[in-house]
């Protein structure tokens, strides 16, 4: 085997065999991949949102038809429609032999706990006050009780999703009592527009985000780790009194690098593909050359830290202050908006901003906040300026 | 310009200097081919600094090197291709396995051993599968001279070989370099160890303070001392006057912390002399050693200090 093949498959090896390594540029991406999807990517449900309502129908008497009515528009909601439509409730009633009072008490402790987002009760009586209010016009009618948690975002949007339907009914029954003529009203047109070609959920969204942060790992991370290690422990010198040279050195180190992505990836895309429903493809050209280019530009990002570390300590010191800050303020999470001016400066200098913007549009799941010529230039010009800074300043050998 | 047909490598007026301290100042020598040349020194002497740069790992400011019949100022990866070298404090990637470290160091090299060879010849067979970070240091140093060895070069650089190491991993070690010696390989040596010189070495450099101020064959060095004999004892507690006195008899007494060297050329008037001393100071001459200079006594008597102080 040749030195360069024979130096990356060894560097490779280095970084498999170090737990550390193993977990910050494998198992730490899998895990926030996996992690992150199930907080905001309901796994397993297809991005659908269910509420969690409880409903206790207290009125038993000789009439209670409406409150009859009441609780059938909340099962409906419960089932998934006949167009389709996914359920919006998981509805908790009291079974037939339970006493609704004290399942009320319960369902409200569960309330205050959150594992509620409300609790419907159609109080006694209900069904008779509504009936003598559609007789008697002016008379008070029957009131629906539901407690919500305030400030609670399942809370709030279940009270919402209630109050819109408790409207419908209403409008349902005045018309009924012919009080309202539907001819009369005026009606508003909604045009529900989804997003073009396929949907786009917050997986698709992720995985570029994922890998990128994977590369980056590897990139700012590697270079201090492996490098200035191996000079500081004289590994390197040993390498320099061999006809090994400096460029072939840095090769077979590149070759390391570039080894570890190509695992990163082939770990990532399938987890993100087959177990989270990612639908993102990166096996075409422009994809595969911004990952190209994102693992170049984060290894000579590597190179520029190691050259401002006297130490692989200092190094791995600078890398971990950098790491959050550039992530975070790249967009590779969450889409970054209204960020104070600061921070606003440091997305726009940030090569990350612009490989996870360029990656994503190349894969179809962003519109592009900024030019293409430019999510290439400003990592290229980052490579070059870090080509120069490493050239001048890395020391390739313990000084004395 | 090289006076010595048989000379692997010649050494011409090589200087070096860190910022205002001369570290290598106007050194030469000449190394046989097929023979084992040490250079021998105090920390600091100028002798690692000299190996760097015959090794190429520093330039150096002045001189000429003249290597494999090249004359050269900068070691290039060709003549690189016939050296090897062990380093001081040699060190591999702690999570590669012994056997892969050794065929790492293969791959530099156009031409080398086969990788099972080198382990056998420094006895690490049955470390082959393991992590270089679970080798004691004696296996750990051993793997370094069979990695400088994996080339099969006809130049060896041992930089301090056995510093650190237990006499028995000592031994072994200077087994392995005798076996190279045989085989026909030219040795470069530094050390802290007078006894490894002594054994090991057929021309020895005695470097302080950036230059050689003596050299020759072991043998040849002791001489130069003359004909004389060491006398040595313990005088911890040596009153004043009768050490004046003592300095007197024998003017050119060396003074170490618990000791005191005499160096005579006549033994028996010598003797005669100190035990008269003794008698009149009434001063016990606690363990009293009598024996032929050796290297030590040399560098003793050109620097005024003892090798590993």
């Amino acid at each position: 085997m040749s030195a360069l093949c024979y130096l990356g498959f060894t560097g490779l090896l280095t970084a498999l065999r170090e737990r550390v390594t193993l977990f910050w540029t494998l198992l730490f991406p899998v895990l926030l991949f996996v992690l992150l999807s199930s907080i905001f990517g309901q796994v397993g449900e297809q991005g659908a949102l269910r509420l969690n309502v409880a409903f206790v129908n207290l009125d038993r008497g000789a009439d209670t038809g409406f409150a009859m009515a009441v609780e059938t528009l909340f099962e409906s909601l419960s089932v998934e429609g006949e167009d389709g439509r996914p359920p919006v409730f998981t509805l908790h009633r009291p079974v037939s032999d339970a006493d609704p009072r004290r399942f009320l008490e319960d369902e409200q402790r569960a309330l205050a706990y959150g594992r509620r987002a409300a609790v419907v009760v159609v109080p006694e009586g209900f069904s008779q006050e509504i009936g003598g209010a559609l007789r008697r016009p002016g008379e008070l009618a029957g009131k629906l009780h539901v407690h919500y948690s305030q400030g609670v975002p399942s809370s709030e949007l279940a009270a919402g999703v209630i109050d819109q339907m408790l409207a419908e009914l209403d409008r349902a029954l005045l018309a009924q009592a012919g009080r309202f003529d539907e001819d009369l009203a005026v009606r508003t047109a909604i045009q529900w527009a989804g997003s073009e070609g396929h949907n786009v959920g917050y997986i698709d969204f992720l995985l570029p985000g994922v890998v990128l942060m994977a590369f980056f790992t590897t990139g700012l991370f590697g270079v201090p780790g492996a490098i200035l290690y191996a000079r500081d422990q004289r590994i390197l010198r040993r390498y320099w009194v061999t006809p090994l040279s400096i460029p072939r050195y840095l090769a077979g180190f590149g070759l390391t690098i570039l080894g570890m992505c190509v695992l990163q990836l082939t770990v990532l895309w399938p987890l993100g593909r087959f177990a989270l429903g990612a639908r993102v493809s990166f096996a075409a050209a422009w994809p595969a050359a911004y990952l190209a280019l994102a693992a170049v530009t984060f290894l000579s990002f590597g190179f520029l830290v190691a050259s401002l570390a006297k130490t692989a300590n200092a190094g791995q010191a600078i890398a971990n202050i950098i790491n959050m800050p550039m992530l975070f303020l790249s967009g590779v999470f969450f889409p970054v908006a209204d960020l104070p001016s600061v921070l606003q400066a440091m997305v726009y200098a940030n090569p990350l901003t612009y490989l996870v913007d360029g990656l994503r549009t190349s894969l179809g799941v962003g519109a592009g906040q900024f030019a293409p010529w430019l999510t290439l230039a400003v990592p290229l010009g980052w490579i070059s300026v870090s080509a120069v800074v490493t050239s001048r300043r890395l020391h390739w050998d313990v000084g004395r | 310009m090289n006076p010595h047909e048989d000379a692997l490598l010649s050494v011409h007026e090589l200087a070096k200097a860190y910022g205002s301290v001369q570290a290598v100042k106007d050194v030469s020598f000449f190394v046989r081919r097929g023979s084992v040349f040490t250079l021998l020194g105090p920390n600091g002497a100028g002798k690692t600094t000299t190996l760097e740069i015959l090794e190429g790992i520093r330039p150096a400011d002045a001189g000429t090197i003249e290597l494999f019949g090249e004359r050269t100022q900068h070691i290039s990866s060709d003549l690189k291709q016939r050296m090897g070298v062990l380093l001081q404090d040699s060190n591999f990637e702690p999570y590669l396995k012994v056997r892969e470290v050794v065929a790492l160091f293969a791959s530099f090299f156009r031409r080398s051993l086969p990788v099972d060879e080198i382990l056998e010849k420094v006895s690490l067979t049955e470390k082959a599968g393991a992590l270089v970070r679970t080798l004691s240091g004696g296996q750990k140093q051993r793997l370094a001279v069979g990695v400088a060895l994996i080339n099969d070069p006809e130049l060896v650089f041992l930089d301090e070989p056995t510093t650190g190491l237990d006499p028995q991993a000592r031994r072994n070690l200077w087994r392995i370099f005798q076996t190279l010696q045989y085989a026909g390989k030219t040795l470069i040596l530094t050390t802290h160890y007078m006894e490894e010189a002594e054994v090991l070495s057929n021309h020895v450099c005695i470097m302080d303070h950036g230059a050689i101020i003596a050299e020759g064959s072991p043998a040849e060095l002791a001489e130069a001392l003359g004909q004389a004999t060491i006398i040595e004892f313990r005088a911890e507690e040596l009153p004043a006057e009768a050490g004046e006195d003592l300095a007197r008899r024998f003017p050119d007494l060396k003074r170490r912390r618990r000791s005191i060297i005499l160096n005579t050329r006549d033994f028996t008037g010598g003797m005669e002399e100190l035990l008269r001393w003794s008698r009149e100071h009434a001063f016990l001459l606690h363990n009293l050693n009598v024996r032929q200079p050796n290297l030590e006594d040399v560098f003793l008597s050109l620097t005024g200090r003892r090798l590993r102080e």
